[in-house]
């Protein structure tokens, strides 16, 4: 069962293209990952499957069946532009918010206090919007997005402006609310954030798919060809040629993806003959890694 | 439908739990009252005062007449307020009387002038009229004072002087005088309408149709930018998009203005019974009168006015707001409403006068000036009932046609931040909202 079916969807504003004959599905119970760099069509994707906006052409399925606004009301959606109504107090803003999504007051009050006692900010439901910081702002966003147990939850670039704490706060949420069953779409920009977290994912740039799949086979597709070295001395070893393919390097430690073909012991022997090696890792590329390559090749 | 009445409901509690809701509901009667009874209190405490004058002629006959003439116009002139007073539909303490006191003198040497000017210089003395037989001829009167620019004042001792010497002359020609008072007696004027019923006092009337009139306008302009604030706000805080992934944009727009349509309308609720219970101990006495002035018929009228020059005014502002980014750029493009708002109060004073002149007519069948003038030509006479029915079909027909295209602006509006559209890109909304 699919929670998503988007296909062939276009949409423009204008003449500018969004989104281009995208393509994708989300299955239920499962982790998905839109990913992008900025303006690459993720939030134009995401308001076409709530109905903010209407696709131009192709067509979207939620929870099976084309688009219907009473499917919203088993959907929770974080979007990327937070905002809450400023002079309102925190426990009469979530009632607010979970009322329009079909709740009674009474229980919403209820999950409300529950939430932000989990949270660890049931102090604060008695202030307004205002007096709270950003960190607490966002969640209370956060909480209103899942006061209704949406099936499916949608939240767009979920970890800004966290502090460290708070994101692990929100991450061990995520998977608590996997665990239950709910179908959840991350969408970011930050793919370090969200690749432990995906089950699959969609790679998408100017609007179109790059690489889409599971997890673990878009990763196995790019094999382990990339090497973490943490070296002291000079680095005049990562030499593009036969073996570097390319690198980044941060001074003390590089990040070395392979030519095609070559061998990581060849690359270990150069290197420990002209710096000192303190660490020399064969690693799978991360999906920041993935996509730079991709997109590279497509503009190229 | 229940996102709606969310919305609304929202919109109402956040709005009326304000501090300022309090305060603008309990100080705007307040300082109505300050400004309409005021400056009638203040005037009546500068009347009540002990006035002194002197009147030098060159016979004390002449002087006498003048004197007796004075005291008659000075009292006659208090009649006429105490009148006023009593008609007005709150009742004032009893007027104060001034006491004016004259003296006769017929000495009119230019030593016993430089003496009186000197006595009046030290406020012994008020006022020297200079009634010398010289200058009953030139006519031609010298009215020494310490305060000039009184006009009334100058007016009531001018047309005592010149009663005087009429009086003076038609003696001089041998007429009685029990004729001369005949002469003189004023003839009243007794107003009554078609139905033969008497007339309240017509400046109560139209005062009170102007001041409803006032309401209605600034509550339109108050409650209309209130509806643009509240649209403006959801944008500039960045909830439209919450909002948006559960309520559509027509909800949220319907929403918003019956919820600050229902804060007006509380508002409005509120300053009508403190104004009841200000004038109830009168109200009663004068049942007859008050529903000459405030009949019924008029007030369902007022109501209606006001539901849909709000609906008309909200929705061209609720659009307004979503069009824009800040309370910068909303003010410069308010003036679209504002404009027919002040058009039909400049024109609202030659309405009153003229209920059928063609301007008057036109502006009552104009949607964006009918909420105002038509009320305005209803509260003084009774417009032919087509033209009434004219007016509402096109004032409803411009707000249903203005809800759907409005609508459609506020649905791309709220989600486009940046600079503020222009013209032909609104146009382009249209086409794919």
């Amino acid at each position: 069962m699919q929670t998503i079916e988007i296909s062939q969807v276009r949409k423009t504003y204008d003449e500018f293209v969004a989104v281009d004959n995208l393509t994708f599905d989300i299955a239920q119970g499962s982790v998905f990952g839109l990913l992008g760099p900025n303006g690459a069509g993720k939030t134009s994707t995401i308001r076409m499957m709530i109905g903010i906006t209407a696709p131009d052409s192709g067509e979207i399925k939620v929870f099976g069946k084309p688009f219907d606004r009473k499917s919203l009301q088993r959907i929770g959606y974080l979007p990327e532009e937070r905002g809450l109504y400023k002079k309102m107090k925190v426990l009469d803003q979530l009632v607010f918010l979970a009322e329009l999504h079909g709740v009674n007051a009474s229980v919403a009050r209820k999950k409300a206090t529950d939430w932000c006692e989990r949270l660890e900010i049931a102090e604060k439901l008695d202030k307004k919007v205002e007096e709270l910081s950003k960190g607490m702002q966002q969640k209370i966003q956060f909480i209103a997005s899942l006061l209704h147990d949406p099936e499916f939850i949608i939240m767009d670039e979920p970890f800004y402006g966290l502090d460290p704490v708070n994101s692990t706060l929100l991450k061990d949420v995520m998977l608590d609310l996997k665990k239950s069953g709910r179908t959840i779409l991350f969408s970011t920009h930050r793919m370090d954030q969200v690749e432990k977290l995906c089950d699959s994912i969609c790679l998408i740039n100017r609007g179109r798919s790059v690489l889409q799949g599971p997890l673990k086979q878009v990763k196995a597709q790019y094999g382990k060809s990339n090497v973490q070295i943490e070296y002291e001395g000079s680095g005049d070893f990562l030499q593009k040629g036969e073996l570097v393919g390319s690198y980044n390097n941060y001074g003390n430690y590089v990040e070395v993806r392979l030519a095609p073909g070559a061998d990581a012991q060849q690359l270990l022997h150069i290197a420990a003959e002209r710096s000192r090696i303190s660490k020399f890792e064969v690693v799978e590329p991360s999906l920041e890694e993935i996509f730079i390559e991709v997109v590279g090749k497509n503009d190229a | 439908m229940r996102n709606i009445w969310l919305i609304a409901r929202r919109e109402y509690m956040e709005r009326v739990r304000t501090r300022s809701f309090m305060i603008m509901t309990i100080l705007t009667p307040l300082l109505m009252g300050a400004v309409t009874v005021g400056p009638g209190m203040l005037a009546e405490r500068m009347s009540h005062h002990e006035r002194h004058m002197v009147v030098v002629a060159s016979d004390q006959q002449t002087g006498e007449t003048i004197k007796a003439q004075l005291l008659h116009t000075d009292k006659e002139s208090q009649d006429t307020a105490a009148e006023a007073r009593k008609s007005s539909i709150r009742k004032s303490p009893a007027a104060p009387s001034s006491e004016l006191t004259v003296d006769v003198d017929t000495d009119t040497s230019a030593a016993h002038r430089t003496d009186l000017v000197q006595r009046l210089q030290r406020k012994d003395l008020d006022g020297v009229i200079w009634a010398a037989n010289d200058a009953l001829q030139a006519r031609k009167v010298p009215f020494i004072t310490r305060d000039t620019s009184s006009f009334i004042e100058n007016a009531e001792i001018q047309s005592s002087l010149t009663q005087s010497m009429t009086r003076r002359a038609l003696q001089a020609r041998g007429v009685s005088d029990q004729e001369i008072k005949n002469i003189f007696e004023p003839v009243k004027l007794d107003v009554e309408d078609a139905a033969g019923k008497g007339a309240v006092n017509p400046q109560v009337v139209l005062i009170t149709r102007f001041v409803m009139v006032m309401i209605l306008y600034m509550s339109l302009l108050l409650y209309g930018i209130n509806v643009m604030r509240a649209v403006l706000e959801e944008k500039t805080s960045r909830i439209m998009e919450v909002m948006l992934s559960i309520a559509q944009a027509r909800e949220m727009m319907a929403g918003k203005i019956l919820g600050v349509g229902a804060v007006g309308l509380t508002q409005i609720g509120i300053w009508a019974v403190f104004a009841l219970l200000y004038i109830v101990p009168s109200a009663v006495a004068m049942r007859n009168q008050l529903k000459t002035v405030l009949s019924p018929g008029l007030l369902i009228w007022f109501a209606v006015f006001y539901l849909l020059g709000y609906a008309l005014y909200s929705t061209m502002y609720a659009a307004i707001g979503s069009m824009v980014n800040s309370e910068q750029e909303a003010q410069q493009l308010q003036f679209v409403a504002v404009i027919p708002l002040i058009a039909a109060v400049v024109i609202m004073f030659s309405v009153a006068q003229m209920p059928s002149s063609p301007l008057a007519v036109w502006c009552s069948l104009i949607p964006f000036t009918s909420p105002l003038i038509m009320f305005m030509r209803m509260a003084v006479q009774t417009p032919p009932l087509w033209q009434i029915a004219l007016s509402l079909a096109i004032l409803i027909g411009t707000i249903y046609g203005l809800v759907l295209l409005c609508a459609k602006i506020y649905r791309v509006g709220i989600l486009m931040y940046g600079k503020r559209p222009t013209l032909p890109e609104i146009a382009k909304w249209l086409r794919y909202a």
